[in-house]
């Protein structure tokens, strides 16, 4: 065996010795050579370093500096579990939406304020690098660094990379070539092939502590959950060999045995918090608004949507990607509003991306948007908040939507507290405290509250569907989130005939994505065959000339959707059958 | 008061102590603060600090807390400074001797007649040390290390931060001997800390020792597998798995493998009276020592049983003197466990030479006066 250079762990047993720092005999040769700084400074010089003693993990010192994180009480044991017992190396396999995340990062946090952890690494799936940077910044005050060049692996101590990206050269051997203290893995089931370049990678790194997130750490048969702890703690289920024999009841592997000592095995390692032993949330209530647009709406939606097909079809070679995204916002903007659509219309009619022809049917279009003086969807909305006495939530993606709405709302005598990217950190705060205390709506763009508790209201009203499922689920999951004790109304408006009847087709009515937890959607999303954005596929299929073209595409994306869901469903009954009650016997 | 309260409290005097105007309006607390400060903590000429992370985004103010930047900078400046002070301790009783001789066992039952040979102006160094010991945790402490120069010995003191009875007093051309006093902080820092350190080494080898057998079984057969599987296999393989092996090895030594530092944070030197008494005993035996009239600890005593040096005193019939654990005990055939030891004389110091004496002038025969051997 070659150790590195070092002393040897079990060197002679010999005792430990305490070594005094060498910067004693620089204070030694300074003292009483000049005037001392005070009674007063020798006092506080005290104070500074009692003051910032660690004693072990007695307790946790993050929550103080922590920004827009409840504490609950799941999440605290894990932690400590975690640092106390499996000292920095651990699964969590808590079930979707209990807040892995969050854990990760306090442990992350602990570490860092203890000065244990210096240099760490977070590899996640390519789409989740910024949502974790900034939850590490936002919540954690840790500064992390999205990983763009290979030079980052030197200048950044704190770093976020795509498995995909860190995983390949120049990447790999940079990465494997210096030592970290902690790494984490997201979505760590995709460790589950120890041949497999992932896995490989992982195993390469130089780690002193490492946690694993997955809420379905079994995706397929058993040698996936040996693959993972193996990663971690070789030897915890014994060898390959003995593990299959010992734990694996079927030819197949996807049947274990003796479930109860594997699992037994498995709690030194893993923490798995399920939501009927950690808490369990309300119900999701889905109620639909569909509207008919009225006559001069119907007559610009579809208008913008015959400028939009006409110009995705129309270029000569590759539209280019910029006019592609351009052509997406106009489509998602009269979507929800024509007071939201106007404007964009106004910039691009000037627009060198458009010809001469182009820029008149635009300026035409603006034109008809700016004629309409009123929405039917914001009548159907007032209609219904007639109806309700209490405090709501209303999502929309456009800050133009927000002030049009703001107008329609106060002069209906709401009190709303308006939320949008444009206010100050001081505004946004003064924005929640309204709310809380007397203002009836809560009015948002998709920068509303994120991390902020509103669960003192429930009613939750998407006045536009963002292309986007995983942000119509950051909306839900504003008040439907640990905390909420009542029932949750999700209230969708939408006008038929166009995109959002799409999404309500296949979301509501094919997944019943509303009803879903938070979490589970995106691991139903990551089982869909097609390996892109979904708002890309809603697009795909919007621009398709013909209608029965259109029916056909939006029916396949609906049975891959289901499928991807049957998927997601038989993985998760497979995890509660091999882990089950892992955390239940834990000792709290 | 609470840990918060004294956060702030901390957090307030330190930057009034850097030069800063401090005004407190509610849950914030507002700092001028002058260019050295501005500089040093990297913050504006005026910024609020707050306490609490919901009240941060309000003015912009610093957050403080646990791991908060701030927090780390502002402790960092306040622990470079203050390194050294010296203070002189005037006692407020006339007969403070007297006191001290109650409060130390030598009552008027003990049938100890203590004689003053003289009051002097004497001198005690206190060192602090941050102890800070490392493996898969980080475990820290601090330890204040009182040492008299005069006489050799070295004991831990507690703390006393709000130490009023202490006034400054900076004398012209004071040169102490730091390196020799140094020398005998250090040896009492490894005595009070022996026990926790050992605790901490045992604990981190256990962990160590588990994970490498571990490591090891785990490896061993799955490389025995691989070879009686395919004997003629290649070799590549076994090679790959070995170095997997070593890599996991490595990281459950950086991971397990305990440190223990010390560092000097501060010396202070206190100047106070000190007396120089002699201790004559029911069976005539004589001891002379030192007391202080700030630590108020007796210096030159030495447990007949132990060995240890700490009060309260006890004194049987013609017996030499016994430290108040080991009397209650009456334990002599081994020093209790655990029991503390600072503070022993060393080979060769004044008080290891005038521990007890018989009335002979004889050497008694103490552990302690023949040297340092201290028991098991």
């Amino acid at each position: 065996m070659s150790l590195p250079p070092r002393e040897p762990p079990l060197s002679a047993d010999a005792s430990l010795s305490l070594r005094f720092d060498d910067a004693d005999r620089n204070l030694l040769a300074r003292a009483f050579r000049t005037p001392s700084d005070g009674p007063l400074a020798w006092r506080l010089n005290g104070e500074g370093h009692r003051i910032s003693l660690v004693d072990g993990f007695d307790r946790l010192l993050a929550w103080p500096s922590l920004r827009g994180v409840a504490r609950y009480e799941h999440q605290e044991r894990t932690v400590f579990r975690i640092l106390r017992e499996m000292h920095g190396r651990g699964i969590l396999a808590d079930e979707v939406g209990l807040g892995k995340t969050i854990e990760a990062g306090l442990v992350l946090k602990e570490y860092a304020i203890r000065g244990l952890v210096r240099r760490a690494l977070i590899l996640t799936p390519a789409a989740l690098t910024g949502q974790w940077r900034e939850e590490m910044a936002e919540k954690f005050s840790l500064p992390f660094a999205v990983l763009h060049s290979v030079r980052d692996w030197d200048r950044r101590p704190l770093l976020i990379a795509s498995m995909d990206t860190a995983k390949r050269e120049p990447h790999r051997r940079a990465a494997q070539s210096r030592p970290w203290d902690l790494v984490v893995v997201d979505e760590a089931h995709r460790l589950k092939n120890r041949l497999s370049l992932n896995w490989q990678f992982v195993a390469g790194l130089s780690k002193k502590y490492m946690l694993l997130l997955t809420a379905t750490p079994v995706q397929n048969d058993m040698d996936e959950l040996f693959n993972l702890v193996s990663l971690l703690t070789p030897g915890q289920l014994h060898t390959y060999d003995r593990f299959l024999e010992r734990y694996v009841a079927s030819a197949d592997r996807r049947v274990p045995t003796h479930v109860s000592e594997l699992r037994g095995r498995l709690r030194d390692v893993m923490v798995r918090n399920r939501r009927g032993i950690a808490f369990t949330l309300p119900p999701r209530r889905v109620h639909s608004l569909a509207v008919r647009l009225s006559a001069a709406e119907r007559h610009l939606y579809d208008d913008v949507t015959q400028f939009v097909r006409d110009a995705y079809w129309s270029s000569s070679g590759r539209l280019p990607w910029t006019a592609r995204l351009t052509l997406t916002v106009l489509q998602r903007e009269i979507g929800s509003s024509t007071f939201a659509v106007a404007e964009t219309l106004r910039r691009l009619a000037q627009s060198p991306l458009f010809g001469p022809d182009d820029r008149d049917r635009l300026d035409g279009l603006r034109q008809d948007a700016v004629a309409i003086a009123s929405n039917v969807k914001a009548s159907r909305l007032r209609t219904f908040l007639e109806s309700l006495n209490e405090k709501v939530l209303i999502f929309t993606q456009y800050r133009r939507t927000l002030e049009y709405l703001r107008g329609v709302l106060e002069a209906d005598g709401h009190r709303v507290a308006a939320y949008h990217g444009g206010l100050s950190p001081v505004a946004k705060d003064e924005a929640v405290r309204t709310f809380q205390a007397g203002a009836d709506v809560f009015l948002s763009t998709e920068a509303g509250g994120e991390g902020r508790n509103l669960q003192f209201a429930r009613t939750v009203v998407n006045y536009d569907l963002p292309w986007n499922p995983l942000r119509i689920e950051q909306r839900i999951g504003r008040v439907h989130r640990l905390g909420q004790e009542r029932e949750v109304h999700v209230v969708n408006v939408w006008a038929e005939d166009t995109v959002e009847a799409y999404l309500i087709e296949l979301l509501d009515r094919k997944i019943h994505m509303f009803e879903l937890v938070v979490g589970e959607l995106d691991l139903i999303l990551g089982n869909l065959e097609a390996r892109r954005p979904f708002e890309d596929l809603m697009m795909d299929i919007w621009v398709l000339r013909q209608a029965e073209e259109r029916r056909t595409a939006l029916r396949r994306l609906g049975e891959s959707l289901v499928r991807a869901r049957g998927q997601y469903e038989q993985v998760k009954e497979r995890n509660d059958a091999v882990l089950g009650d892992v955390s239940e016997a834990v000792p709290t | 008061m609470s840990e918060a309260g004294a956060l702030r409290t901390f957090v307030v005097e330190a930057l009034a102590g850097l030069g800063a105007t401090i005004s407190e309006g509610g849950s914030l607390v507002w700092v001028r603060a002058p260019d050295s400060v501005q500089r040093d903590l990297e913050v504006p000429a005026n910024f609020a600090l707050a306490f609490e992370p919901e009240q941060s985004g309000a003015f912009d103010a610093e957050l403080v807390a646990p791991g908060s930047y701030f927090l780390e900078r502002l402790v960092a400046v306040t622990t470079a400074r203050g390194r050294w002070d010296a203070s002189r301790f005037e006692p407020s009783e006339a007969d403070w001797v007297s006191a001290v001789w109650s409060d130390s066992g030598f009552g008027s039952e003990s049938g100890v007649r203590p004689r003053v040979l003289a009051i002097e102006d004497g001198i005690l160094l206190l060192f602090g040390f941050r102890l800070t010991l490392i493996s898969d945790e980080k475990r820290e402490s601090f330890h204040l290390i009182a040492v008299s120069p005069v006489d050799g010995s070295a004991w831990a003191v507690l703390p006393d931060p709000e130490d009023s009875r202490l006034v400054p007093d900076a004398p012209i051309d004071f040169h102490p001997d730091l390196e020799a006093a140094y020398r005998l902080a250090n040896e009492a820092v490894r005595d009070e800390t022996r026990a926790e350190v050992d605790r901490f080494r045992s604990r981190s080898l256990g962990l160590l020792e588990e994970e490498v057998r571990r490591i090891f079984a785990y490896f061993d057969n799955t490389l025995a597998g691989i070879r009686e599987a395919d004997p003629e296999g290649s070799q590549d393989l076994l090679r790959a798995v070995m170095a997997e092996r070593d890599r996991r090895l490595a990281e459950a030594v950086e991971r397990f493998d305990p440190k223990a530092t010390a560092s000097l944070c501060s010396v202070r030197a206190v100047f106070a009276p000190t007396a120089r008494v002699r201790l004559e005993f029911q069976g005539g035996a004589i001891a002379d020592i030192h007391v202080d009239a700030w630590s108020r600890r007796i210096r030159g005593l030495v447990c007949e049983i132990c060995h240890g040096t700490e009060g309260p005193w006890s004194f049987e019939a013609k017996s030499e003197p016994r430290c108040g654990r080991c009397a209650a005990t009456r334990e002599e055939s081994a020093p209790p466990r655990g029991h503390p030891r600072s503070g022993t004389p060393r080979r060769g110091t004044k008080a290891g030479r005038s521990a007890v004496r018989s009335p002979r002038g004889s050497t008694a025969r103490s552990r302690a006066a023949s040297g340092g051997d201290r028991g098991p």
